[in-house]
């Protein structure tokens, strides 16, 4: 297991009278190199949660346990820093975190604060804005000059530059055109089969919770209320119907031609696949 | 930064949330004149009865207030010392060597104690319990007859509100980033001097731009609901003083009426 949650919460302004208990009795176990959906309505602690993972929070009571380290009320970890190197953490609205004058500067920026030299900062840097999509035209340019959707490719790339085993992305789609999402979505995917990264992913969108992650966590209210395979969580009407998920697409399609009498395979991988065995009944 | 006490508000219900903030306002200021008077130990004991009378209506636990009052106490004993060495009048209570300490002294940096630590309650009292926009809002209302004098009340409220509902949007954005460059391996508490000029600046550059992007937002959305500075405006929520803010203008005008005559005519 890549992380384990044990018995973990987390209380904001524990000594005031608005204090709040955002996490309550965390049991989980995250798997290590899957892709992982973390999804629940707003304020369920999704955000409060990923936080832990390398330190940002330390929990008020219980532990978790990451990448080898353990993550407790009483103290930091001791080498915190190699912590948050093998766990990266990608806020929403990332866009907002760039500050050098340029790109390929703000990308070396995490790599260096971890140890790595110049030569080999900058090296990784460029290697990161391939990655993320961007050719070597913008490695002069300013961060503030990018489109909002590019932006947040710099910064994911500065992330990806530091190497990370575990890359935790906090609504990484939010404000992108779908074109746009649908890049992004990918490209975690591929890090995670070419370079076998543990990906965490918060995401609002069941389209891409459904098509690329393998694993999936719903949160209500702080607490963890299911865990387990996503294609099972989604193709089980009673999972389904209990959680109220909005249908992805493929599946939604699936039920309502259902419905009408076509006789349907139990597994379609993809839209495609559906659509041409629907055709078939209609030609018979 | 959740851990300011000083100037925040508790979002809890109590008579003295529920109060018209011109009375508070006014309250305050009162007990604030009434504070500096003379009035010597029994005036104190008014207020500070009175103030803690207040905490407990506002269900304000006495430690919100200590907390506050913790930075300054460093501030207080350096007083001390320069006190004890530059005041040399009253009786003399300890003498070793050529350290001799004066009762007025110690009196007068104990007077000096106990009026911070009354005009801190009085403070949190009103902050504590009044929302920053009845705040500004209440701030004017009372500065209203100085429209007369073409003082722009209106637009110093209008700055005053908006710079008030932006902080905790502020903080909130700064804790943000720096959660996010930490992510990337700044450190914020420890570094070389580079280490920390570096860490700052990956803060405040991202801070300042998003600052100027949420001046401009906001400037555009007061264009679009045609926001004109200085226009007869009317409001959704109007101020209208109640019984109990009577009653809260008359107790701070009696303590202010108490303490005179404890320091002038007593």
């Amino acid at each position: 297991m890549a992380i384990t949650f044990k018995k973990m919460n987390h209380t904001y302004s524990p000594d005031m009278p608005y204090a709040f208990h955002a996490l309550k009795d965390i049991d989980l176990e995250i798997e290590e190199k899957k892709i992982t959906a973390i999804i629940g309505h707003t304020g369920s602690g999704k955000s409060t949660l990923v936080q832990h993972l390398n330190a940002l929070l330390l929990p008020s009571s219980g532990e978790v346990e990451v990448a080898g380290f353990t993550v407790t009320s009483d103290k930091k970890p001791k080498n915190l820093k190699q912590l948050r190197q093998k766990v990266g953490l990608v806020f929403q609205f990332s866009e907002y975190q760039l500050f050098e004058d340029t790109i390929l500067k703000d990308i070396a920026f995490g790599p260096k604060n971890f140890g790595v030299s110049e030569e080999e900062a900058v090296k990784r840097a460029r290697a990161a804005l391939k990655i993320v999509g961007l050719d070597s035209s913008f490695e002069e340019r300013s961060p503030l000059d990018l489109s909002g959707g590019q932006k947040r490719r710099v910064a994911i790339a500065g992330i990806l530059a530091m190497d990370p085993e575990i890359i935790v992305l906090d609504e990484p789609t939010a404000g992108l055109d779908p074109h746009g999402s649908r890049e992004m979505i990918k490209l975690f995917h591929t890090l995670n089969k070419e370079q076998g990264k543990t990906i965490i992913l918060i995401s609002h969108d069941n389209e891409i919770v459904y098509r690329y992650t393998d694993n999936t966590v719903i949160m209500d209210h702080g607490e963890v209320i299911y865990s387990g395979p996503t294609k099972e969580l989604f193709e089980s009407d009673e999972l389904v119907e209990k959680y109220s998920l909005v249908l992805p697409q493929l599946l939604e399609l699936k039920s309502q031609l259902q419905k009408k009498g076509f006789s349907l395979k139990k597994h379609y991988d993809d839209l495609e696949a559906l659509i041409k065995d629907a055709a078939k009944e209609v030609k018979r | 930064m959740n851990n300011i006490v000083f100037g925040k508000y508790i979002p809890i219900d109590s008579v003295l949330h529920r109060c018209d903030p011109r009375a508070k306002i006014t309250a305050l200021f009162l007990i604030l004149i009434a504070i500096f008077l003379p009035a010597g130990w029994y005036g104190f004991a008014l207020i500070g009865a009175f103030l803690v009378i207040g905490l407990l209506i506002a269900k304000l636990r006495p430690g919100m207030v200590l907390k506050a009052f913790k930075p300054m106490l460093f501030m207080m004993l350096f007083l001390l010392v320069i006190n004890i060495f530059s005041v040399k009048t009253g009786d003399l209570w300890f003498s070793w060597k050529f350290i001799n300490i004066y009762s007025d002294a110690v009196l007068n940096t104990l007077y000096i104690v106990i009026r911070l630590l009354l005009m801190v309650t009085l403070t949190t009292l009103l902050t504590a319990t009044t929302k920053p926009l009845e705040l500004t809002l209440g701030l004017e209302q009372l500065m209203k007859p100085l429209a007369k004098l073409h003082v722009p009340t209106h637009e110093i409220a209008m700055m005053i509100s908006i710079a008030l509902r932006f902080i905790p949007t502020i903080i909130e954005e700064t804790e943000r980033i720096m959660n996010a460059q930490k992510s990337r391996g700044v450190d914020f508490d420890e570094g070389s001097l580079k280490e920390k000029i570096s860490a700052i600046l990956s803060l405040i550059v991202p801070l300042f731009s998003v600052a100027f992007q949420r001046a401009d937002d906001l400037a555009n959305a007061m264009e679009a609901r045609g926001y004109v500075p200085g226009a007869e405006r009317t409001r959704y929520k109007e101020l209208i003083y109640q019984g109990r803010d009577h009653v809260l203008r008359i107790l701070s005008l009696l303590i202010l009426a108490g303490t005179i005559v404890l320091a002038f005519v007593l």
